[in-house]
């Protein structure tokens, strides 16, 4: 049970090379079908999300949230898809044509770039690079610069004030984020995803770094746009912020590189934090990918949870808070484990 | 503690997750209506005199009331008829009744799909002395 994606995989390589293709064109195969079905996982975890975020909201605002459309209302959001498919997709006169249309497709490519490199389970990496988290920080970065190229394109005063304070922001939290990734780098000394996760068999990074998980936790909800970090697309402030002049299809894919990124900023935090795919307590029977998810969806509900708390930050104390509090602590955490890296070495 | 009140915050926020919602799910449950709430209006016609002060006290003449003498010289009804379009629900003539003929009920449910003909916002029961109402 434990391995069942690893056989399936095992039995189509085999059944393509009794076709009696090489060993090449084999792995290329396999590769294409790893992205198909990486493909296919984003389109249901943005469902799944998507529904989650708008029932989890409702429970924790006293109401049910969507309840009619199917049970529970797991069939709101396809109800949702199919309104937006129906609408009319208004590309205004006075925009900068390539950059408006661009920017959407341009947000969801880093994200189903990282889904390549998170350890889903056991074995089950698409793309095992002896670099992931070098690659992951890399690629992540690359989320700014879609949100500044639909606040400009969109000749719109407010879009473009949404436009520069999400670059702001996200640019001053880059920096915390990497720094809290790099004691636990340190600890387990090396930066392929699968040995951070073995790395960790013994405890779980969380209790040796609680310091640098708040400040991942902190800086990878700013990376993400999410409240209580959300002014880029303010729903209160900047009538819609950086999104004002799209219409609804281009809309959809914003909110499914949203919630893309979302699912696999928090595959990041359980791979380096919380133990991956681990069975904490040697609960080892139950498969290993199903921990992967179960760990991702609690640190998604407090995600979730955190945004339905807090109000919004200002956008100057929110600055300050990154560079004047997050970055300092990062270091003194760095300077920290080195410390104690070097005492429990030699002692 | 640094952080106190953002946990306490939390904390609020997840009982509240747990807390059973506070919803009334319209139309599977019919809303708790108060004991005055204005609804519809139901007449008791054996109560009523024909005096015609609740004519006289609806602000936008909704009702009118036909009334004929009897061989007593004494006032009986015989039609009473409430233009509900008009109607601002503001209870002076439930107020100003002396015999508490006219009163409301819980009905909300008012919308009609004709204005003339059958009842759009147009409540019309032509009442006969021995009769009773119905709604």
């Amino acid at each position: 049970m434990n391995n069942i994606f690893l056989t399936i995989a095992d039995m189509l390589r085999s059944l393509f090379l009794g076709f009696g293709l090489s060993e090449y064109v084999v792995e290329l195969v396999m590769a294409a079908i790893y992205a198909s079905v990486v493909f296919a996982l984003i389109g249901l975890l943005v469902l799944i999300l998507v529904l989650a975020e708008r029932k989890i909201s409702g429970y924790i605002q006293l109401r049910p949230g969507p309840n009619r459309v199917g049970p529970h209302g797991i069939f709101q959001l396809i109800a949702d898809m199919l309104k937006m498919l129906g609408k009319e997709s208004i590309t205004p006169a006075a925009v900068d044509k390539w950059p408006f249309v661009l920017a959407p497709i341009l947000m969801f490519v880093p994200t189903m770039l990282l889904y390549a490199v998170i350890p889903f389970g056991e074995g089950m990496v698409a793309a095992d690079l002896n670099l992931g988290v070098f690659y992951f920080i890399a690629i992540g970065s690359l989320t700014t610069l879609p949100l500044f190229m639909a606040g400009w394109s969109s000749s719109n005063k407010y879009s473009l004030i949404g436009g520069m304070r999400a670059v702001a922001q996200m640019v001053s939290y880059e920096l915390p984020l990497i720094f809290s990734i790099l004691g636990v780098i340190m600890i387990a000394g090396s930066m392929r995803m699968n040995d951070i996760v073995l790395a960790q068999s013994g405890m779980w990074f969380v209790i040796l770094q609680p310091i640098a998980f708040l400040v991942f936790f902190i800086s990878a909800l700013a990376e993400l746009n999410r409240a209580p970090f959300d002014l880029p697309e303010g729903e209160t402030e900047l009538t819609a912020g950086v999104f004002t002049e799209y219409t609804p299809m281009r809309f959809a894919l914003f909110q499914m590189a949203e919630y893309g990124n979302v699912f696999i900023m928090s595959g990041l935090m359980v791979t380096l934090f919380l133990g991956g795919w681990q069975a904490p307590f040697g609960l080892t029977f139950i498969p290993s990918y199903i921990w992967f998810f179960a760990k991702v969806f609690m640190m998604i509900f407090v995600i979730m949870w955190v945004r339905w708390t807090f109000p919004r930050i200002r956008v100057d104390k929110l600055m300050d808070f990154g560079w004047k509090f997050l970055l300092p602590v990062s270091l003194v955490n760095i300077f920290v484990t080195g410390i104690g890296i070097y005492l429990f070495q030699n002692f | 503690m640094y952080g106190k009140g953002l946990l306490e915050g939390m904390a609020v926020t997840l009982k509240n997750f747990f807390k059973k919602n506070v919803t009334e799910m319209y139309p599977e449950e019919k809303p708790r209506l108060s004991e005055r709430f204005h609804g519809s209006f139901v007449l008791t016609a054996d109560k009523c005199i024909a005096c015609g002060i609740c004519s006289n006290a609806c602000p936008n003449m909704v009702i009118k009331i036909g009334s004929e003498r009897d061989e007593n010289k004494k006032r009986f009804l015989t039609s009473y008829e409430m233009d509900i379009q008009y109607c601002l629900f503001c209870g002076l003539c439930v107020e100003s009744c002396p015999t508490d003929a006219i009163n409301f009920n819980k009905e909300f449910e008012l919308a009609c799909y004709s204005r003339q003909g059958v009842v759009l916002n147009m409540w019309k029961r032509p009442e006969n002395i021995n009769s009773s109402n119905e709604g």
